[in-house]
């Protein structure tokens, strides 16, 4: 029995950690561990990591009681608001990665679809496409087809011709930006103020007020965890999505209907990075600028990775991830840090979340 | 003789499953030792013990006489224990010098090779081996692989010899020409443990053998005075017998192959116009010697590779060679693969997964929007009681925490929930004991019985004789001779060699 064991998990053989004196360290893969204890070494890794980014921002100046009332400072009216437009978008990046994540498919076009999300949406808008009342429906519908279509691409290469979706999906994102910067300096700049951005959506084409001057972004972020949800953990799709990234030989041998389950998961991840896209340019800008989309790669893959490719927990690491952004930026504007710092703790966080990892699939033992 | 390698009363258990429950062995300079059990029994646990891989709970390990502790493998080859595995640690892309180096570092690297490369060719002289030091691993056969293992450890200075296992990914005459090597080495004054569950082996190569069973050691006994019935019985502690056979009926063709080939990316022919057909009701078996294109005509029966030219006919479904996977389905054909974790198995998804996604498409669980896991769990439950799966605490467990043999029942279990008009079963019983291999054998010969068309693909000639109705052999990609049953084993075994 053990024999399989070390078979399905190649890096168990115990590992001597020193050859002679004090003993030697020994890994044991764990079988199985509880979910609370799971819990347990992600949350103190998680402390861990935020006790690592407290002393980095103590080192560039912040005193960590400064930081304290900083943090305590996100509770203010104002800034909540800021956090729950900022949540909607990270959702939605949170989840077009994870989905793409759990077959194995590494999704790392987030802004490109993004940015195709924003072209497509503006587009029903500047060529004022279906009546005012629905505009908005259809303006997301676009979005979410935009996403789709620019990360299909990369499927088709991959599945015809074997292309690293990680290469093309990273690099075409570029390709994506530049279209937009072709957009916004030629067909679609605004003539009025000649800045290259399209020109401002009509106000039925912008996101609706929810109250508090939150914006309907956050339902349909919402409306997206929910979805997710259901995808992954109940319907038949979600089901082929677990054989398809354990073992893709076995389960086309089984009937898992790999090709199809994959292009429909892969346009899903899409959709959501194209729905971001469109409430970012539907909500706060109001219309095509250069940079809605700048550095969600980076955050979509942190919070999927964080969420261990969860919808729910994927709601849940976006909302602290708005309150890290949150946070940053008015330190960057009190206290002059740049905004690398802010994602130099992200980073900080992703490593600490990573090597408990390690934890759970291991037992180390001491032995004399 | 002197005690060689002495191990008492070890115990280890994984994350509180007892696997071995204070075993003991000794084994001396001079014998092949064979350790014997069914799978599950504890032996590769016990020997992982000896080389250092495994940190025993409790026990004792001593080497000629001298309590000494082992702190890892590295510990373990100072201390002259050397184990080739069942599956080889060698490094593919590197030479079989390169693989030796790596495992018996030197303090220079270009002289050290030198010397590496004269050691080998010294080991390769006296065993009378063929392999050449600078030929690389990723081009070598299964056996020749394996010789590389050995004089990678030899090398290493080896006085103790442990083999896992070495017989079972060798044809026949590769395991016969092996096992005397290794019993010249061990006439030389090397003690040989030969980890095995082949009674052959023992009977005819073993000076000593050491049984366990349920992590621990039953008996040790000199296997010429003991016979076979006897051997069996400790390990297993029952014996099992094939049922009797009912004389076939001749049913209609069910499964027609017509001139299969099929060219590897690397331009090798493997299949080359294999053609043959099995009738409903009929076991057709396909013998021949291992790399003949036997894996590639078993992958595209189950739609693993797709072929270059010819036709799978599946009665009631069409050529389904080139079909897609729906139609495939349709035709209701079972697979049994070989490799049990790289086609029939996700090993870190749960049993109850394992068993139901086959019927998935069928709505047998629920539709499209919503999973019926209530109805999952009930069939997963009922299966692993009907198909006897040994060590299922529950079936959302791993199927990767269940042994060989446990694993192929959960892979039975499910093909034939489908009540299939074809079965293709490669190498069925590979790595199993005698109990599930005979419950794997029985399950057949009730599809057969049923009136599916079975073809059983397998390098053991013992297995085809013994199940098949008819028997092709199968040489370089086709199919170069057709027996019926009762089959002449000496015809067939010219045959397998005389195309060759």
């Amino acid at each position: 029995m053990h024999d399989i064991l070390r078979r399905a998990e190649p890096l168990t053989s115990p590992v001597p950690a020193s050859p002679r004196g004090f003993g030697r360290l020994t890994l044991d893969v764990r079988q199985n561990l509880p979910p609370w204890k799971q819990a347990v070494f992600v949350g103190s890794s998680l402390i861990l990591g935020l006790a690592i980014s407290v002393a980095i921002l103590a080192l560039a100046g912040i005193p960590p009681l400064t930081l304290a009332s900083e943090l305590a400072g996100v509770l203010t009216a104002e800034n909540l608001r800021g956090v729950l437009i900022q949540a909607a978008p990270l959702i939605l990046v949170g989840l077009g990665a994870s989905v793409a994540f759990r077959i194995g498919f590494w999704n790392l076009g987030i802004e490109g679809q993004m940015i195709f999300g924003g072209i497509f949406a503006a587009a029903i808008s500047i060529y004022d496409i279906g009546p005012p009342a629905t505009r908005l429906i259809l303006m997301g519908m676009a979005a979410a087809l935009g996403g789709a279509l620019w990360v299909l691409l990369v499927v088709f290469l991959k599945l015809r011709f074997r292309v690293n979706e990680i290469i093309a999906t990273l690099l075409l994102n570029y390709v994506a930006m530049y279209f937009l910067f072709h957009l916004l300096y030629g067909a679609w700049q605004d003539a009025k103020t000649a800045f290259p951005q399209s020109t401002p959506f009509r106000p039925f084409e912008r996101l609706t007020d929810i109250g508090y001057g939150v914006n309907s972004g956050l339902l349909i972020a919402i409306a997206g965890v929910l979805a997710a949800g259901w995808l992954i953990h109940l319907s038949r799709i979600g089901f082929y999505t677990r054989f398809i990234s354990a073992n893709p030989r076995m389960a086309k041998v089984v009937g898992v209907p790999v090709q199809t389950a994959t292009i429909w998961i892969i346009a899903i991840s899409g959709a959501c990075s194209g729905l971001a896209g469109f409430v970012n340019v539907a909500s706060q800008e109001g219309r095509l600028t250069q940079s809605y989309a700048n550095g969600y790669v980076f955050s979509g893959v942190l919070i999927a990775f964080l969420s261990r490719n969860d919808p729910i927990v994927v709601a849940i690491v976006a909302f602290l991830i708005a309150v890290l952004f949150i946070t940053g930026q008015t330190l960057q504007v009190f206290y002059q840090i740049p905004f690398t710092m802010v994602q130099m703790i992200e980073a900080i966080i992703v490593m600490a979340v990573a090597s408990s990892e390690f934890l759970i699939r291991h037992r180390i033992r001491w032995i004399r | 003789m002197n005690s060689a390698l002495q191990l008492a009363g070890i115990r280890k258990s994984f994350d509180g499953a007892l696997a071995l429950d204070g075993a003991s062995f000794e084994s001396r300079s001079g014998e092949v030792h064979a350790l014997l059990g069914e799978n599950g029994a504890g032996k590769s646990s016990l020997m992982n013990v000896a080389a250092g891989l495994y940190a025993p709970d409790a026990g004792s390990i001593s080497i000629n006489g001298a309590p000494i502790s082992l702190s890892g493998p590295a510990s373990a080859r100072s201390h002259g224990i050397g184990m080739v595995h069942q599956h080889f640690k060698l490094v593919r892309p590197f030479t079989v010098a390169e693989n030796v180096l790596l495992a018996n570092p030197q303090p220079h690297f270009a002289s050290g090779l030198r010397d590496i490369r004269d050691a080998i060719k010294k080991q390769v002289d006296a065993l009378k081996f063929s392999i050449d030091p600078d030929r690389r691993i990723d081009s070598m056969t299964v056996a020749e692989q394996q010789q590389a293992e050995i004089v990678k450890v030899l090398v290493g200075g080896a006085r103790i010899l442990i083999l896992d296992e070495p017989t079972a990914v060798l044809t026949d005459a590769e395991a016969v020409g092996l096992l005397e090597i290794v019993q010249r080495l061990a006439r030389s004054g090397t003690a040989v443990v030969l980890v095995t569950h082949k009674l052959q082996d023992v009977k005819r190569y073993a000076d000593v053998v050491t049984i366990m069973r349920g992590g621990r050691t039953v008996a040790t006994l000199d296997p010429r005075q003991s016979t076979a019935e006897e051997l069996t019985e400790l390990t297993v502690g029952q014996t099992s017998a094939l049922p009797e056979r009912t004389p076939h009926q001749g049913g209609e063709t069910r499964l027609n192959v017509g001139a299969l080939t099929y060219t590897r990316a690397d331009g090798r022919t493997m299949l080359n116009n294999t053609s043959f057909f099995v009738r409903a009701g009929e076991i057709y078996g396909i013998a021949g010697v291992s790399g003949n294109g036997q894996a590639e005509l078993a992958e595209a029966l189950i739609g693993a590779i797709e072929p270059s030219l010819g036709e799978i006919w599946v009665d009631g479904a069409g050529d389904i060679g080139h079909a897609g996977q729906a139609r495939r389905r349709e035709a209701a054909i079972a697979a049994i693969p070989a490799d049990r974790y790289a086609y029939a198995l996700a090993g870190s998804l749960p049993i109850q997964d394992n068993l139901a996604v086959a019927q998935i498409r069928s709505g047998r669980y629920g539709s499209v929007f919503r999973l019926d896991r209530a109805a999952m769990r009930r069939d997963a439950i009922a299966a692993v009681k009907d198909y006897d799966v040994q060590g299922v605490r529950s079936v959302k467990q791993k199927a990767s925490l269940l042994s060989g043999g446990n694993a192929q029942k959960l892979v039975i279990a499910r093909e034939f929930s489908l009540e299939p008009e074809v079965v293709v079963a490669h190498s069925p019983s590979r790595g199993l004991d005698a109990r599930a291999c005979a419950a794997v054998h029985q399950r057949l010969i009730a599809a057969r019985e049923r009136g599916a068309a079975i073809v059983l693909i397998s390098e053991d000639l013992d297995e085809i004789l013994s199940l098949s109705d008819r028997i092709g052999v199968m040489t370089r990609g086709a199919i170069v001779a057709e027996f019926e049953r009762p089959a002449d084993r000496q015809a067939i075994g010219r045959a397998m060699v005389d195309h060759a």
